[in-house]
């Protein structure tokens, strides 16, 4: 029943903002300067609030002994969302409830920070299907704004360059100009951890050094939970939105040792910008709620063999030849598993990491590109592949 | 796999634990920035804690069957040890804020706490020899397989394990990964970084700080493909060098000969036993697995050998009468290389490890 409604709500763009999922919300217009907007901007007050539901990245298991522990029992997670425009900025607003504040330490190897990401398609003339979400695909880039909890630490020019650090040894004799010194880089000093990454597919996710990016992004902690803000161009070398803006949301929490890979991840969230034509093909396939019949295309999953590769059921061993597939259905589009089912090449993800071992590897490398030795399953007919991306979609952790 | 692989020698037998290696590591890659509780070459005493603390049970490698094993990463207070530094500014500045001399922190850990303590009972058989350790520069190596980032790569021309700076962002999955816990992270840049097996000098011809320092000269540098190099002739001709911890397959490119000499242990009376030798042999099993036995053949052998006839070219290799002998860098091979990809041949081969792998002018993609 209830997927009878989601589908049908989602038919209608507005109204299925009200739902949690596979949703669009909007932008709403303002005529503000945006650069300087953070958690406590009286403009928010403006802004209309959306929930999206936020999944365990699970497809790769990584081998830190105490995380897989932590992470064990992952349930999905709620945020809030909202965001403004002004025409050529967009803000995105991200709240969400952490019970503990962790913030990296500067003396400390085994503690993590929180944090959280934004990625938006590099540009949507082209995007269907939408990139490949967490590192996009290959001709459709990504770019990722990315935010952990930090705090102040002495650093000489606060640029992340230590390489003009001085011999701490001598105070005692240029103590007067070492005082002097100290007090320059003290209000130098900011570690501040945003950065900015382009990327078209695994292994190239890059970061932009160069400051092409004009953005600002900030978190702050306040009853139990973390705002993070960011401001961005709508448009500038690596992103070009009209009408509609894809975006996925990402959030760590530090006190499970997350980072990478181990974070909670949106599928795609298409924000219309209010004032401007919206881009109806992205917002149908972020909101695309598959036409198959989940119960057919769970057979059919079986049937051709789907979990001889891949873990579908969390209780089954973790696969050690391909992604695991326990929560795909979280943060993936019905649009990217239907392509990877037809067409297992177009996105794979590469080994190095403990389920893809050297003896069993799930993809070989053509004229260095990676070739997956998933069967292709297009001699499918069209009902079956949505009969499986139907159910596909239903494999995911219940949210909290 | 590298096209060639470099490795290290070292001779367990001449080692005297006196960190110069440890010093010349220190004081040229990592005294500060964020690298102050780093020791890329440690010199632990064994039986006995190591550093980080219990770092053989901490978990990484991989099982029999190739699969990368989960691994714990040490935390720096508790099982590497927080740096500590002294008040030598008040002391000498005479600005003293007591007339003693005191560390800034109190310690409670740090590499060496059992320094010389060893394992059984003093005086009759109590025993430990020094155990230094760099990275292993892995032919499959735990670190990189970890890394989701693919910002560990292992060299081409020498199978130098590096990590791009440019693409590590601090995930620290490797250390996880190394079952020697020999990366590290630096928690000032939010990086890893790990013994780049001195790869600017090896360039140039002349061999890694820590062996070209070694007073003991234990450390023998050069190609495992050379016949003519006596990691060559000492791993594959004579098999008397052998990897540490072979079993968590990641096939190590550090070689130690095993100490083959131990004192015999006493009788109540204080009178030697006759026979009887203090390092048990399951010690170095569990280091250097079955062939540390046939190793210890050879080396007994070939000096008696010696001994008898007054020829053995094993002895004469593990003598090391010229310091120049223990290493073989092919000086030119590296000037080979950077002539044939047209690179100058001053700057490092790979500039990978300056400059990302991934990364292009501007930061494009
Ligand atoms: S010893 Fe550890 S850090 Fe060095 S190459 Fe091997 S796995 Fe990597
Ligand atoms: S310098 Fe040589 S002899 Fe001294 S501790 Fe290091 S390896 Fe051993």
């Amino acid at each position: 029943m209830k997927k009878l409604l989601t589908t049908i709500l989602s038919l209608g763009v507005a109204a299925s903002a009200a739902l949690a999922g596979d949703l669009s919300l909007t932008a709403v217009k303002v005529s503000d300067k945006l650069d300087t907007v953070s958690a406590d901007s009286a403009l928010w007050s403006k802004a209309k609030f959306s929930t999206v539901d936020l999944y365990p990245q699970t497809a790769i298991e990584f081998n830190d002994k105490e995380a897989i522990e932590a992470n064990k029992a992952n349930k999905g997670k709620k945020v809030q969302v909202a965001a403004l425009h002004n025409g050529s900025e967009i803000a995105v607003l991200v709240k969400w409830a952490d019970g503990s504040k962790n913030v990296q330490g500067i003396k400390c190897t085994d503690t993590y920070s929180d944090g959280f990401a934004l990625q938006f398609a590099g540009s949507t003339k082209k995007a269907q299907p939408l990139p490949y979400i967490g590192m996009g695909s290959e001709g459709r880039p990504v770019v990722v704004h990315l935010q952990k909890a930090t705090e102040k630490v002495y650093e000489p020019n606060g640029n992340k360059d230590v390489s003009t650090q001085i011999n701490r040894q001598q105070t005692g004799v240029f103590g007067k100009e070492l005082a002097e010194y100290d007090a320059k880089v003290a209000s130098l000093a900011n570690t501040d951890f945003e950065r900015v990454f382009v990327g078209e597919g695994f292994r190239s996710l890059t970061e932009i050094k160069d400051k092409s990016v004009k953005s600002n992004a900030s978190m702050k902690y306040e009853n139990k939970g973390w705002t993070g803000t960011l401001v961005r161009p709508l448009k500038d070398d690596y992103i070009s939105a009209s009408g509609t803006l894809p975006v996925a949301i990402a959030v760590w929490d530090g006190a499970k040792h997350g980072r990478n890979g181990l974070k909670l991840l949106s599928s795609w969230v298409a924000i219309n910008l209010e004032g401007s034509k919206a881009n109806n093909a992205v917002v149908a396939e972020a909101t695309e709620v598959s036409k198959g019949d989940a119960v057919k295309g769970k057979l059919a999953a079986e049937t051709n063999g789907c979990a001889g590769c891949h873990q579908i059921d969390k209780s089954a061993p973790a696969g050690t030849m391909a992604p695991s597939l326990v929560n795909i259905g979280g943060y993936s589009t019905a649009a990217y598993l239907r392509e990877s089912i037809l067409k297992p090449s177009a996105v794979v993800v590469p080994g190095y990491n403990r389920n893809a071992h050297a003896n069993t590897p799930w993809y070989t490398i053509e004229k260095g590109k990676r070739v997956s030795t998933m069967t292709d399953y297009s001699f499918l007919d069209k009902g079956t592949v949505d009969d499986i991306v139907a159910y596909l979609k239903t494999l995911k952790v219940e949210v909290e | 796999m590298s096209k060639r692989q470099l490795a290290m020698v070292m001779d367990l037998n001449k080692c005297i634990g006196c960190q110069t290696c440890t010093v010349a590591c220190k004081t040229q890659w990592t005294n500060r920035n964020g690298r102050e509780y780093m020791y890329w070459n440690n010199v632990e005493t064994y039986p006995g804690t190591g550093y980080p603390k219990n770092w053989m049970e901490l978990g990484g490698g991989f099982d029999a069957a190739g699969d990368l094993q989960p691994g714990v990463i040490p935390n720096l207070e508790a099982d590497y040890g927080v740096p500590w530094d002294y008040n030598y500014e008040s002391l000498m500045g005479g600005m003293a804020d007591s007339n003693t001399f005191h560390p800034h922190v109190s310690p409670t850990w740090g590499p060496n706490w059992d320094e010389d303590q060893g394992a059984g009972a003093f005086p009759q058989d109590n025993y430990f020899f020094y155990l230094p350790r760099i990275c292993n520069h892995c032919t499959n190596p735990g670190c990189l397989s970890a890394c989701p980032r693919d910002a560990i790569f292992k060299r081409e021309e020498d199978g130098v394990v590096l990590v791009d700076l440019d693409r590590c962002q601090g995930y620290r999955y490797c250390i996880a990964g190394c079952p020697y816990k020999k990366i590290y992270f630096n928690p000032k840049i939010s990086k890893s970084e790990k013994c780049i097996l001195c790869f600017p000098r090896i360039e140039q011809g002349l061999p890694p700080a820590c062996a070209q320092q070694c007073v003991g000269r234990i450390r023998f540098v050069g190609f495992l493909d050379d016949e003519e190099s006596q990691v060559y002739k000492l791993v594959h001709k004579y098999k008397v060098a052998i990897g540490l911890r072979s079993d968590y397959g990641t096939q190590p490119n550090v070689y130690y000969i095993p100490p083959t000499e131990s004192p015999a242990k006493f009788d109540a009376e204080g009178k030697i036993i006759e026979g009887s030798t203090r390092l048990p042999i399951e010690e170095l099993e569990k280091l250097f697995g079955p062939a540390v036995h046939d190793s210890i053949k050879t080396l007994k052998a070939e000096m008696k050998k010696r001994k008898e006839t007054g020829v053995s070219e094993l002895m004469d290799l593990l003598i090391a009468y010229q310091h120049s002998d223990m290493f073989r860098l092919d000086n030119n091979y590296y000037q080979q290389v950077a002539k044939e990809n047209k690179r100058n041949p001053l700057a490092p081969v790979d500039t990978r490890y300056i400059a990302g792998k991934f990364t292009k002018a501007g930061g494009h993609h």
